[in-house]
């Protein structure tokens, strides 16, 4: 049974310095095993709301808790993959992957179990001891993916995870996390700002206002989305994708008046 | 490819002497000194001195590498070590290490230990620079990253701020090694009773040309071969970067 | 404009460790724990080092060894920086000097002392050509990278402007490598001193190097640390007056990123 309270945002906001106000009176609550995407315009600060569920900043108002305890810093149970650049490049594949469990004192033959366990998992296979300068940007989020898995977080956190990469990796690594979250049902919290992406992948959607930025509103995918599924032939697809694209595109222009 | 202009130089050097251009007084022929090496070789005189050498250099650059290392990463972590260090390092900046050796042969005596000493120091401040450099450039990703994967602080610095500064250190490990050989031999010139710099002292006060010149040959030769060594075993040792030296 | 408190604070910041540090020095120094002969309480080295000036003792090594720097630094820029600049445009240049000082550039210099004595003499000139051989290495090797470093863009606007090969090196090659040769010369004046001081220290002559290594020989240890004292200033300011002089010589020059 899934508490509808598993991660809780309240009133949380967020300012830097000189008055830049990230985040104002924002209120979010996810339940477990969700995969809720997060879209909004450029600087609504769906980056710094991740940040504060990973704990590497400290909100200024309000609070957020995980499984009713307050989020104090960054650890384990809140794993992050980022868009570029959280592989250790001193590391093989293998190295990294099981770092995580290497800080978490597992012992070696069971280290070894479930790194080859999760570099199947993301069809890796053959690339253990590369490092990462040696791999494709795609393969780089696999490992990024992988190596925050192993350590078995309560919530995946996902900055804008496949933005670097070209339409047709994104698309393949799109379903590849389908997969695995269907297969594991994680509580996955993914920011994005490819409104297709969020569509694509979120069972629910929810769209921030710009900056200050609250939440303007949760959509609740309806559907259910097959992998390699072409999107522009699925009408209830492409209605949901335009009613939030739109929502998206208020925000932008009331800045921009 | 690389090595023909230092033969075409050799070839002209010997083409000068042999021609009286370069008469032997002034500079012994190329074949003069490489005979003269050869015979020091031959007669092993030369390898107790090259140890001599290498040892003092070598433990002062040992010294100095993990000392200096060691107060950069502390400087990077700990602003107030960075506010009492700094000042000091930059005072002793304009400083010719070498000028310091007579002081410390009169505090530490005449022996190894004084030479060791100054070497070891002026070893420190190019790796220190470096590491503190290193340290702090460490993209805040990577710590982000690590602390999301149960690396608590204190384990932070140990398996990811030394090896993501390693590069940069390495760097300046580079820097260090000439100027550990520039203070050695100047140390031995001041005051020895072997190494290199000793025998190219005393040849060249007693006027053995030959067997001066073969030292500098021999000692130009181990250091080029020590610098290409240390550039390639970088290489190997952090294959993971991409040094493009 | 900074208040005074702003400037004070980093004033005190800077001088406070190094205060701090001669303080314990001098304590150190007059509770008798070490030889005061030895480690002259830093009281005492200041006032030696006003006797000296005081006196004159200190002006003629002072400028001897000033004036062999400068000489030799000199020399070596006249030489050096034509050197440096045809290395990076000519490729038969690059060809036979590269390696040549790729090859000598790890032997310490220092020990061609002997060398030089026995070539040049005894006195200043041997000390000389042995601060201009020194000096050389860093001056070409900079102007070297910064000639073959000009942008290619450069280059190809000048020729689209109809510049021919000649007027394409004064106006264009060369003063983008006098950036480079400047940041050479920076390297070089520390390199000066050193040189300078360290051959005064072995061959004799006059000199500061020269006049410490008496000192020494004397057990005066006061006034050799003021020599020393005397020496670091040198190097200190030399390098400060040509990092200072930079703006003023190379103001056309922006920065490129």
């Amino acid at each position: 049974m899934s508490c509808a309270l598993y991660l809780r945002l309240q009133n949380v906001g967020m300012r830097f310095g000189e008055g830049v106000v990230a985040l104002d009176s924002l209120d979010l609550s996810i339940a477990e095993r969700e995969f809720v995407t997060i879209v909004g315009p450029s600087g609504c600060g769906k980056s710094t709301l991740l940040y504060l569920v990973g704990g590497f900043l400290k909100p200024t108002a309000g609070i957020l808790t995980l499984r009713g305890n307050p989020i104090v810093g960054p650890g384990a149970d809140r794993g992050i993959v980022f868009q570029r650049y959280s592989l250790f490049p001193w590391l093989t594949v293998r190295r990294n992957i099981s770092y995580g469990l290497e800080e978490l004192g597992v012992p070696r033959i069971e280290r070894d179990r479930i790194v080859a366990e999760h570099v199947r998992l993301v069809h890796l296979e053959g690339f253990e001891d590369r490092y990462p300068r040696e791999l494709s940007g795609g393969m780089q989020q696999r490992v990024a993916l992988a190596q925050t898995l192993v350590c078995q977080p309560d919530i995946l956190l996902m900055d804008e995870p496949f933005g670097a990469l070209d339409a047709q990796t994104r698309r393949i690594l799109q379903d590849e996390l389908r997969r695995i979250w269907l297969r594991d049902t994680k509580t996955v919290l993914f920011v994005t700002h490819d409104v297709e992406e969020a569509v694509a992948l979120g069972t629910r959607i929810v769209v921030m206002s710009t900056r200050p930025g609250r939440v303007k509103e949760v959509i609740r995918r309806e559907f259910d989305v097959s992998d390699g599924e072409d999107f522009e032939a699925n009408p209830q697809f492409s209605a949901l994708k335009l009613r939030i694209w739109h929502s998206v595109k208020k925000e932008v222009e009331a800045v921009r008046r | 490819m690389k090595i023909v202009p230092l033969l075409l130089v050799v070839m002209l050097w010997q083409a000068a002497s042999m021609s009286g251009l370069l008469p032997a007084a002034v500079l012994p022929s190329f074949f003069a000194v490489v005979v003269a090496l050869l015979s020091l070789v031959k007669s092993g005189q030369i390898f107790p001195h090259t140890a001599a050498s290498f040892l003092r250099a070598g433990t002062g650059l040992l010294i100095g590498t993990v000392c200096g290392t060691a107060v950069g990463l502390a400087m990077a972590r700990f602003r107030p070590v960075q506010r009492a260090v700094e000042p000091i390092l930059l005072s002793i900046y304009p400083v010719p290490k070498p000028a310091l050796i007579p002081l410390f042969m009169v505090w530490l005596g005449i022996g190894d230990l004084s030479k060791i000493t100054v070497i070891a120091l002026s070893c420190l401040v190019p790796v220190m620079v470096s590491a503190f450099n290193g340290a702090r450039s460490v993209d805040e990703i990577l710590l982000w990253s690590a602390r999301a994967r149960g690396t608590t602080e204190y384990r932070l610095w140990w398996r990811v701020v030394l090896p993501a500064a390693l590069p940069q250190v390495a760097t300046g490990v580079r820097a260090a090694i000439a100027i550990a050989l520039i203070v050695m031999v100047s140390s031995e010139f001041i005051s020895a009773e072997h190494g290199l710099g000793y025998l190219i002292f005393t040849y060249g006060g007693v006027g053995a040309d030959n067997a001066m010149m073969a030292v500098v040959l021999y000692l130009t030769a181990i250091g080029f071969l020590i610098d290409r060594a240390y550039v390639a075993g970088l290489r190997r040792l952090m294959a993971w970067h991409a040094f493009a030296h | 404009m900074h208040s005074r408190t702003e400037t004070i604070a980093p004033f005190l910041q800077h001088t406070l460790p190094i205060g701090a540090l001669l303080l314990c020095w001098e304590l150190v120094a007059r509770t008798g724990l070490v030889n005061p002969y030895v480690f002259p309480p830093v009281s005492a080295i200041v006032i030696r080092l006003f006797g000296l000036f005081g006196n004159g003792a200190v002006y003629v090594p002072l400028e001897s060894t000033v004036w062999r720097a400068v000489v030799g630094l000199c020399a070596a820029i006249v030489v050096g920086a034509p050197l440096g600049l045809l290395m990076g445009r000519a490729r038969w240049a690059q060809w036979f000097f590269e390696p040549l000082f790729s090859f000598f550039f790890p032997l310490p210099k220092i020990a061609l002392v002997p060398l030089y004595v026995h070539l040049f003499g005894l006195f200043s000139f041997s000390k000389v050509m042995l601060i201009f051989t020194d000096c050389l290495f860093p001056i070409v090797i900079f102007t070297y990278h910064g000639a073959r470093g000009v942008s290619p863009t450069y280059l190809w606007s000048a020729q689209a402007r109809g510049t021919g090969r000649v007027r394409m090196f004064w106006r264009v090659v060369l003063p983008l490598s006098l950036a480079s040769l400047y940041d050479g010369i920076q390297v070089a004046v520390v390199v000066a001193i050193l040189v300078a001081v360290v051959s005064e220290m072995v061959a004799g002559g006059s000199g500061l190097g020269h006049a410490m290594m008496l000192a020494f020989r004397y057990g005066d240890v006061r006034s050799a640390f003021a020599f020393l004292v005397t020496i670091s200033l040198v190097g200190f300011l030399l390098y400060k007056a040509v990092q200072l002089l930079r703006d003023r010589l190379l103001f056309w020059h922006v920065a490129e990123s």
